[in-house]
């Protein structure tokens, strides 16, 4: 869909908070937005967390199990730090029984919470660890591009470093169950693609904006496995699952982070992706200032549908950022001082103007296909997110 | 507007660091001129005694800063060597020092109590504070900060002491004359609890 | 009453943090500037970061780096690496670093001390001794001093040497541990039992921890002094899987207490 420069008026969704700054949101006649529908009318009555969620979890737990029988650890845990991440590596331990690695990406932006609390379940599962660094500056001139390129979508690049690590680490160890803290719970509303919410890792995209918005030099540092890769070779070849177990399992919010703090010390954070330094000065301050598109709509949305915030409570929240004035104007500095940019140089690129992957050489419609037509065989219901 | 003395010596990245952190404007002073929007000063100094007092001579600053401070009375803080200068001489060397706050620096070394210990005396050690003065509102139960000093300043009336430490000896640590303030540890390298001791230097 | 200091020790490397084992082979750790953040937010006692490159290539401190490093501490940073002259100790020193370290430089000519030592101040003066156990067929026992990332032995007796050093301007002594570098199999007690005993300025002992309980034999054996650690605070677990720890007050607090007591009572 292009841009489309006729004035629409503002609407917002009647149930949730999702609005008219998501350009291809529809509304019906009782005023719900297209994403409340798409809740009430296809995960509703798909999700169920009671005996029945149970009894798959645990049909789940025992195919896991006897895969992994006779090796180190049967299944692998991207953790960031974050609530989805930890609960799963905690749901997967001592609710599946099962012997999982964790794994950690460093993209060089994790903040003391998140390291802290990577410690806290290492400790207190008594689980292994291994951690992916990647790169530092292979993953700094890459973001630069990204920023340079003057699109929504900045968190493609630590996204990519993460999945790629992941998924090229279970497959040297030839580990085909992947956990991911994924859940219908806080994420039943997807973040639009407009806002930055691409879909998966596309080798074209990363080329094109590194040709045109690069340094010059390669970057054969920075660590990339294409979606499409990903999903015929990975998922299809070789055998790879990712599994959901939050969503098999009474998921709320509120509980997980008191559970999680009771038992390990684990520290909540005041919003969701605030484990990573980058995320949330990406999501808190660079895309609502920038593009007037606010995440945490999404985030609020989900936790809307699922009865876990009103409507009230998260329209006072999106009235203001999550982070204060000073803070955010110190975390620009050292945003930019990270990559080592000047705080002017920084400026620049965020008054210039705004573009979307669609100015680049992109295969999204390809990857929209092949997720479509895999949907409508029955193979796959979700992105790999 | 808070003025860092810049005459020489002194860490004074790390104390605009720490106000930037806090979001209080700071700016450092070179010249008597750039004292003029002082509201309150902050005197650093590390290394020697003398060396600190002859840059501090030559730097052009001092009879604007004794205007300011004896004359207008403005809030000044002396951090370590800084402190040390608010005496009336050390131990140390043979120049004198500002004489603000009467008092003497001497050397670890020769108190009985602390001259067989390591010197100098090299990290975080325990302030025991004189509660409900205003540089200790808002602290923890149990601040500590981190020192770097082979010499003490020994106060001469012991009511000016807002604080003590102990290293062989309880020391003076920290003197508070009016708004003549010395603090012999170093807050801006102390984490929050010297962030704190600077911010309610800056706003009590 | 004065505290054991607690001290990160991070090493970089074309840029990057890394952690070496007996000083070979360099494993990346990433980005220095998040690690030191990362160690503030902790509230490290203190943190040293040494260039591994600066003096076996012979260039300046990386000036920008120090810089950089230095706004996000709110803790003494000690920096070493490349240093040869006090004009480069005192424009280190203004960049907000607390500490300026020498190793090789020391070895050289330990008059570069006395002259540091006045540009900066003595407290400001480190001195780092690069220690291993005597190798050579007919070296004897004991041990020698090295420099240049181990490359290079030097036949001087690292006490007496450390002494030198301390007279002529040395304000901390960093005793460095070769053989232990990277293994987290404990500290040398019995040397660093013997450098404290032949100093008297402040002791840092840096190579060989694994663990807190290695940190308390140390304070045990030693009393008050710096316990430095790399691959403590960086790695986690039996794949050295690379994750920034340091530990909360309360634990290091109960630790010195326990150490200092045992150290007192022997």
């Amino acid at each position: 869909m292009s841009n489309d420069n006729s004035y629409k008026p503002y609407r917002i969704c009647s149930r949730c908070i999702m609005d008219t700054s998501d350009p291809n949101i529809r509304f019906d006649v009782h005023g719900l937005c297209d994403y409340c529908n798409n809740y009430d009318t296809t995960i509703d009555p798909n999700w169920q967390t009671d005996e029945r969620g149970a009894a798959k979890l645990s049909a789940l737990a025992d195919t896991i199990r006897e895969a992994g029988k006779g090796k180190d650890f049967d299944c692998i845990i991207g953790l960031s730090g974050g609530l989805d991440s930890s609960y799963a590596a905690f749901v997967a331990k001592e609710k599946m029984g099962l012997r999982p690695l964790l794994f950690h990406v460093d993209a060089g932006w994790n903040t003391d919470q998140a390291v802290g609390n990577i410690e806290k379940l290492v400790d207190g599962l008594g689980l292994d660890l291994y951690t992916d660094v990647v790169n530092w500056e292979a993953v700094k001139r890459m973001q630069v591009a990204f920023l340079r390129a003057g699109i929504p979508d900045q968190d493609l690049v630590q996204d990519a470093a993460f999945f790629s690590g992941l998924y090229r680490f279970a497959r040297q160890y030839k580990i085909k169950h992947i956990i991911t803290g994924s859940n219908f719970s806080t994420e039943c509303c997807r973040e639009p693609e407009e806002w930055g919410g691409y879909l998966g890792i596309d080798k074209r995209l990363f080329g094109d904006i590194w040709a045109r918005c690069g340094d010059g030099r390669p970057n054969d540092e920075f660590p990339l496995v294409d979606i499409l890769v990903y999903k015929i070779w990975y998922q299809k070849v070789l055998g790879m699952t990712v599994h959901h177990p939050l969503n098999l399992v009474p998921y709320v919010k509120k509980d997980a982070e008191d559970e999680l703090g009771r038992l390990y010390g684990w520290q909540r954070f005041q919003h969701k992706h605030h484990e990573s330094r980058f995320t949330r000065f990406y999501e808190d301050y660079w895309l609502p200032r920038k593009f007037g598109f606010h995440k945490r709509r999404a985030h609020f949305s989900s936790l809307i549908m699922t009865g876990q915030l009103t409507r009230e409570a998260a329209l006072e929240r999106i009235a203001k950022p999550e982070m204060d004035e000073h803070f955010l104007t110190q975390e620009f500095e050292y945003v930019a001082h990270k990559l080592d940019l000047t705080v002017d140089d920084l400026q620049h690129i965020f008054a210039a103007p705004n573009k979307t992957f669609r100015d680049y050489k992109n295969k999204r419609d390809l990857i929209g296909f092949g997720a479509n037509a895999m949907r409508k065989l029955g193979l796959e219901k979700r992105f790999f997110r | 507007m808070i003025r860092i003395v810049d005459y020489g010596v002194g860490n004074i990245q790390a104390f605009l660091n720490m106000f930037k952190r806090l979001g209080i404007e700071a700016a450092r002073a070179r010249t008597a001129d750039e004292l003029n929007d002082a509201t309150r000063l902050i005197l650093p100094g590390v290394g020697a005694f003398d060396t600190a007092m002859a840059l501090l001579n030559q730097s052009g600053m001092r009879p604007r800063l004794e205007e300011l401070v004896q004359g207008r009375q403005m809030p000044v803080i002396g951090i370590c060597v800084g402190m040390q200068m608010l005496a009336d001489g050390s131990d140390e060397g043979e120049q004198p020092g500002l004489g603000w706050v009467p008092g003497r620096v001497k050397a670890f070394a020769t108190h009985p109590q602390s001259q067989d210990l390591p010197m100098p005396h090299m990290g975080w050690n325990d302030l025991k504070i004189r509660p409900g003065h205003e540089l200790f509102a808002d602290f923890e139960p149990e601040p500590r900060f981190y020192f770097l000093h082979s010499y003490y300043f020994d106060a001469a009336n012991k009511a000016d002491v807002a604080a003590t430490a102990e290293y062989g000896l309880s020391f003076d640590c920290i003197v508070s004359r009016g708004h003549i303030h010395g603090v012999q540890c170093h807050p801006e390298k102390s984490h929050h609890f010297g962030a704190q001791l600077l911010k309610n230097f800056a706003l009590n | 009453m004065l505290r054991p200091r607690i001290i990160p020790c991070l090493l970089v490397h074309k840029g990057g943090l890394v952690k070496t084992q007996g000083f070979k082979a360099p494993k990346y750790v990433g980005d220095p500037i998040n690690a030191v953040k990362i160690f503030n937010e902790k509230e490290s006692d203190e943190l040293m970061v040494l260039d591994i490159d600066a003096t076996v290539n012979k260039v300046e401190p990386n000036y920008a780096l120090i810089a950089k490093l230095a706004a996000e501490c709110r803790m003494p940073l000690c920096y070493g690496g490349g240093v040869t002259t006090a004009e480069q100790a005192s424009r280190i020193i203004d960049l907000g670093v607390e500490k300026v370290s020498v190793s090789a430089a020391a070895l050289a000519d330990p008059s570069l001390l006395t002259r540091m030592a006045e540009a900066i101040g003595r407290q400001s003066v480190v001195a780092v001794l690069d220690i291993r156990k005597k190798t050579g067929l007919f070296s004897g026992k004991g041990y020698e001093l090295c420099t240049h990332n181990a490359k290079t032995a030097h036949k001087l007796d690292p006490i007496a040497f450390a002494q030198q050093l301390q007279a002529v301007g040395a304000g901390e002594i960093v005793l460095n541990s070769i053989d232990r570098d990277g293994e987290m199999n404990g500290y040398d007690l019995e040397l660093a039992r013997q450098m404290r005993a032949a100093l008297k300025v402040p002791l840092t002992v840096l190579g060989g921890a694994g663990s807190l309980d290695d940190m308390q034999a140390l304070i045990t054996a030693c009393g008050v002094v710096g316990a430095a650690a790399g691959s403590l605070f960086v790695f986690k677990g039996p794949y050295r899987a690379v994750l920034i720890s340091y530990p909360a007050q309360a634990q290091k607090d109960s630790m010195c207490r326990t150490a200092l007591a045992a150290h007192r009572s022997r």
